[in-house]
């Protein structure tokens, strides 16, 4: 039983990784050599944070794949967004994208995901209120710090919410704003820093947006491995930064940089490298970085489409748009 | 709709004492400016932690964070308060606002760190990697990876390197890859060492291990995997938790245009101090001042052929040395 005036949640099994995760993570920090973490995907922790009446900002647990419990120590209205799974409150079917109040004691269990996706986002109402750390309440488990003790969650684990607002209701977050899964994605980059004319050659990029790349099982919230490919590069070599036309001096990295490792493209994630010495072909653009959270290892393709900052701006608003409270039905 | 088919998105050419810039695209929301031709010269690191002080100094709305590499910045913006093109315009007043690179004197500090060579974490450090990594890796040979740093710079021997490392001051380039890690280079152009990195890289290496990958220097702030070559140990660089009064106002030792001197220390001693750092009696050596970069770059003119030398002679070995 809870402390009286504690509200909390405990966790019984985590999954392959479970962690507190919240948007947009710690920014501010690339100069001191963190990436921001935070949710993987954003859209679905967004979302699943409207549902409980949070603001979209705040703390929820980001599980890997699903095959995870907790159970409720207090009060609380509920929401699992993200890639498709049985979720149930003490055995009782609740879908994927709504909320539901659930009393003290109600275990929530999401099975282990047949896809499409691969990340689920668990939002309570009054959010994870574990302590702030440089701005955020993400985890970022390779510098051991931030969310639930620097590291992924574990059974037993009790994790504190903050005060709900009030507004919990059952509530469905509607179909035509969710965003679409697949196995095949359309990724929205931009490309460069370093792509033509002085590193790779335009027939590089043509290969880059045409080939259908398949994602690595090494994949993970640092980055998502794809698959090695010869470029013909538009230079000899790496010159005093190394043998390989992939290798510049250390640079920083923009979050969601496609980096050619040697011949392997890697998208980074949330908890990837600052700074590095390889070339960055593409960039992820910001409106379709969620996309890299419901990525699954084996099976799930991407394709990279280049687009304009336009249209990067536009899809910015077009999500902006999908997450708000007027995408909220009462159920 | 047709998209732009190259990253970079406007130039600009040496003028009055400072490098070319070339302006990237780094997605939608950063730009990535890059000084110089790609070189290893320091003088376009002291030029990009110029540029970055002076952004920092002058904020503008929409300007969100920078981020210093070696010869290049990643600039963060949000494009619904400013666009690229603003973001272009201010970043042209700031460098026109910038002295000549000879007349600057960057903000920076003297940290003085202990080093014990060959210590017994790095010896660790390699023998794992040699078990279950890889057994035949020619910078492992003898279970040390310095003999194999001797071996492909040409030096004498073992104590020939260390003097290498300890006869100059360090400069602290940028921070980056993980929280903390400071990326180091001689500021003595005789004590350049190079040397390839690990291939495949080790999966794990001790908090504040030191080694070497090209021609930077790294201390390591956490337990973490890492390509570097290993030669010694510090002291921590990185405490979250501020166990030693210099980690309080920030986690992070060491910031870039800091100088880093090491002084050798054998590894019994090096373990009471790390001790003494952590029940806070071991006091930080650190003293504040300015490094002026007129002065660095006429010593540097003055020692360009025994620079030249060096290299030769390093370049010889390195040509006779097998590449991991």
């Amino acid at each position: 039983m809870a402390n009286s005036g504690e509200r909390a949640v405990e966790i019984r099994k985590p999954g392959v990784q479970a962690t507190v995760q919240d948007y947009p993570g710690r920014s501010g920090m690339l100069r001191q050599g963190f990436f921001p973490s935070g949710a993987m995907d954003n859209v679905a922790m967004r979302a699943a944070n409207l549902l409980v009446g949070n603001p979209q900002a705040a703390a929820g647990i980001e599980v890997t794949l699903g095959g995870f419990e907790l159970r409720l120590d207090a009060d609380a209205t509920v929401a699992v967004c993200g890639a498709r799974a049985e979720v149930t409150l003490d055995g009782q079917p609740l879908p994927i994208w709504v909320s539901r109040p659930a009393a003290a004691g109600t275990m929530l269990a999401i099975g282990v995901s047949p896809g499409p996706g691969f990340r689920q986002y668990v939002a309570l109402s009054g959010g994870v209120d574990v302590p702030e750390l440089f701005g955020s309440r993400a985890t970022y488990t390779m510098g051991g710090l931030g969310g639930f003790q620097g590291r992924p969650l574990a059974p037993g684990d009790r994790l504190p919410l903050g005060a709900p607002s009030g507004d919990e209701r059952a509530r469905s977050f509607r179909e035509s704003a969710r965003p679409a899964y697949g196995r095949e994605w359309r990724i929205e980059v931009m490309r460069g820093p370093q792509a033509t004319p002085d590193f790779l050659t335009e027939a590089d990029m043509a290969a880059f947006f045409d080939r259908s790349w398949p994602v690595d099982r090494n994949s993970n919230r640092t980055g998502i491995r794809l698959e090695s490919y010869q470029f013909a590069w538009a230079r000899d070599s790496g010159g005093v930064a190394g043998g390989h036309p992939s290798n510049i001096l250390d640079n920083p990295y923009p979050v969601g940089a496609v980096n050619l490792n040697g011949d392997l493209p890697v998208i980074l994630g949330p908890d990837g490298p600052t700074a590095g010495g390889f070339v960055v072909a593409a960039t992820v653009v910001h409106g379709a970085l969620w996309k890299l959270g419901q990525l699954r290892p084996v099976g799930d393709r991407v394709r990279f489409r280049e687009v304009t900052p336009d249209e990067a701006t536009e899809l910015d608003r077009e999500l902006a748009a999908r997450l708000t409270a007027d995408s909220l039905d009462n159920v | 709709m047709t998209a732009t088919a190259s990253s970079i998105v406007g130039n600009r050419e040496a003028v009055r004492g400072h490098p070319t810039v070339t302006y990237r695209r780094a997605g939608d929301r950063a730009l990535l400016v890059e000084y110089g031709a790609i070189d290893f010269d320091l003088t376009l690191n002291f030029f990009v932690l110029a540029v970055d002080a002076a952004l920092r100094a002058e904020p503008v709305d929409g300007l969100v964070e920078t981020a210093p590499g070696f010869r290049s910045m990643l600039v963060s913006y949000d494009p619904s308060a400013l666009s690229a093109g603003e973001l272009l315009d201010h970043l042209g007043r700031v460098h026109d606002g910038l002295p000549a690179e000879r007349e600057m004197e960057i903000p920076s500090r003297l940290v003085r760190l202990p080093i014990a060579f060959d210590d017994s974490q790095s010896r660790l450090a390699v023998e794992r990697y040699v078990r279950s990594i890889r057994s035949d890796a020619p910078n492992c040979d003898g279970g040390v990876n310095i003999d194999y740093i001797v071996r492909s710079n040409g030096f004498a021997d073992r104590e020939e390197f260390y003097q290498a490392v300890l006869a100059t001051e360090q400069w602290t380039g940028f921070i980056g890859f993980f929280p903390g890690l400071p990326f180091m280079f001689p500021l003595d152009p005789r004590h350049v060492v190079v040397v390839p990195k690990y291939n495949p890289t080790r999966t794990w290496t001790a908090e504040g291990a030191v080694g070497i990958g090209g021609p930077c220097y790294a201390i390591y702030p956490v337990e973490s995997a890492g390509g570097y070559q290993l030669f010694g140990r510090s002291l921590p660089v990185y405490d979250l938790h501020g166990r030693n009064e210099v980690f309080r106002d920030n986690p992070l030792l060491l910031r870039p245009g800091d100088r880093v001197a090491f002084h050798r220390v054998d590894e019994q001693e090096l373990l009471s101090q790390w001790q003494d750092v952590q029940s806070d009696r071991y006091r930080y050596q650190i003293e504040v001042s300015p490094f002026d970069v007129g002065a660095y770059l006429a010593s540097r003119a003055a020692l360009a052929p025994a620079a030249e030398q060096r290299r030769q002679r390093r370049e010889e070995a390195a040509a006779r040395t097998p590449v991991p």
